[in-house]
């Protein structure tokens, strides 16, 4: 399995977490991130608006869910409560939404369950990246 | 036949073949952007709500090929833009308004795909949960997009075809379509008359072109749905059926 990047994004657009895999995406400066975080999170809320199955009266149906790039694939979930797991795989890889959804699960028991953690805040929590590293990094 | 009966899963009054066909493919619009972020041509297969359509010029702009210059040169053009554009959350927008919210999009995503993965790589499409959007971009900068169903495959070959096959052949751009009434005038773009921008946004009205897509993308939706039916069949695909002959089909 490879997974180059995870980006999580609270429900304002801010950026909240991220961290690099494997090779493969460019390293950019965390204020980049920042503007790369707040840009998808508009761009996210516009791609439900423009669903042409609004006009036709059957929903708008949530917003992106996948990107393909040449060169990667991203898969978006966005939990109830409007936080946005941004997760950068190869092209190629299969079950991405598998992956996301035991992220999520790893957010709510490491990050959620945190007493210290301040919610919308940063993420600065060791057992988070921990148990992240150990889920993803050994299947390569 | 009218051109929406191939193409729309219609989702209210779905017709028999179009909603059980695993297979069938959903078109639902098609929009060209040129270098300067210009919208140069719209076409939308989907029907709109109407009830939001005050006027019946308002409905006629979206049944038929909507061109932008005709649009943003005529009195009625202007009065229409007034009266169709709902205010407010939730409200549905003009074509033109779809258009921007699309080139934006198209736009920001492209940056950001850029600046994550170099500057040679492009997006190649997105999903939603209700549309997928399909995105091809010329080296000149020319943007195609199509949106279609969720279920449709990789689609760039297709935008990449649109672009050879016809933008270039027909896609003879009338310079001053509208300020002139020289309807239908058509120059091709192999023509060195003819002009490579088009100032203000004016809109890409042949009537070639316009049918040239149309019958494109009606053959391509067909050929897809016989190749399934072969393959359910158990035939192999050694008719040398292919969206090549689509094209041939249009020229």
């Amino acid at each position: 399995m490879v997974i180059l990047s995870l980006l999580i994004l609270n429900k304002a657009g801010g950026l909240i977490f991220q961290r690099d895999f494997n090779e493969g995406l460019k390293k950019l400066s965390s204020n980049d991130y920042l503007v790369l975080a707040g840009t998808f999170h508009g761009v996210h809320a516009i791609t439900s608006r423009i669903s042409p199955l609004r006009d036709l009266g059957g929903g708008g149906g949530g917003g992106l869910e996948v990107l393909e790039s040449d060169k990667f694939r991203m898969q978006c979930f966005q939990t109830l409560t409007g936080t946005k797991f941004l997760i950068f795989a190869e092209p190629n890889q299969p079950n991405v939404d598998v992956v996301v959804r035991r992220v999520y699960e790893l957010y709510a028991d490491y990050v959620m369950k945190n007493p210290f953690y301040q919610i919308e805040m940063p993420i600065r929590c060791e057992a988070f990246e921990r148990n992240l590293v150990a889920y993803i990094k050994p299947k390569q | 036949m009218p051109i929406s009966y191939y193409l729309r899963g219609d989702i209210t009054n779905p017709p028999s073949s179009a909603s059980t066909t695993p297979t069938t493919m959903t078109i639902y619009s098609f929009y060209i952007f040129d270098r300067h972020c210009e919208c140069i041509y719209i076409k939308q297969w989907h029907q709109r709500d109407r009830t939001f359509r005050p006027t019946s010029s308002a409905t006629s702009t979206v049944d038929s090929p909507v061109t932008l210059s005709s649009d943003r040169h005529s009195a009625a053009g202007s009065k229409l833009q007034n009266e169709v554009h709902p205010s407010g959350r939730g409200g549905r927008l003009s074509v033109q308004d779809d258009a921007k919210l699309v080139f934006g999009v198209v736009f920001s995503l492209r940056n950001m795909v850029r600046k994550l993965s170099g500057p040679d790589d492009s997006f190649i499409s997105y999903r939603t949960g209700s549309y997928k959007l399909h995105y091809y971009e010329t080296a000149t900068n020319l943007k195609f997009v199509l949106l279609t169903d969720v279920k449709t495959s990789n689609l760039k070959v297709v935008l990449h075809q649109i672009y050879v096959n016809l933008y270039v052949e027909f896609g003879g751009f009338c310079y001053n379509y509208s300020a002139s009434m020289v309807c239908l005038l058509f120059i091709v773009t192999k023509n060195p008359l003819s002009p490579i921008e088009h100032p203000g946004g004016e809109g890409v009205a042949v009537e070639l072109f316009e049918m040239g897509l149309d019958s494109f993308i009606v053959s391509y939706c067909t050929l897809r749905r016989v190749r399934s039916w072969l393959t359910r069949l158990g035939i192999e695909n050694n008719t040398g059926l292919t969206y090549h002959s689509a094209i041939g089909y249009t020229r």
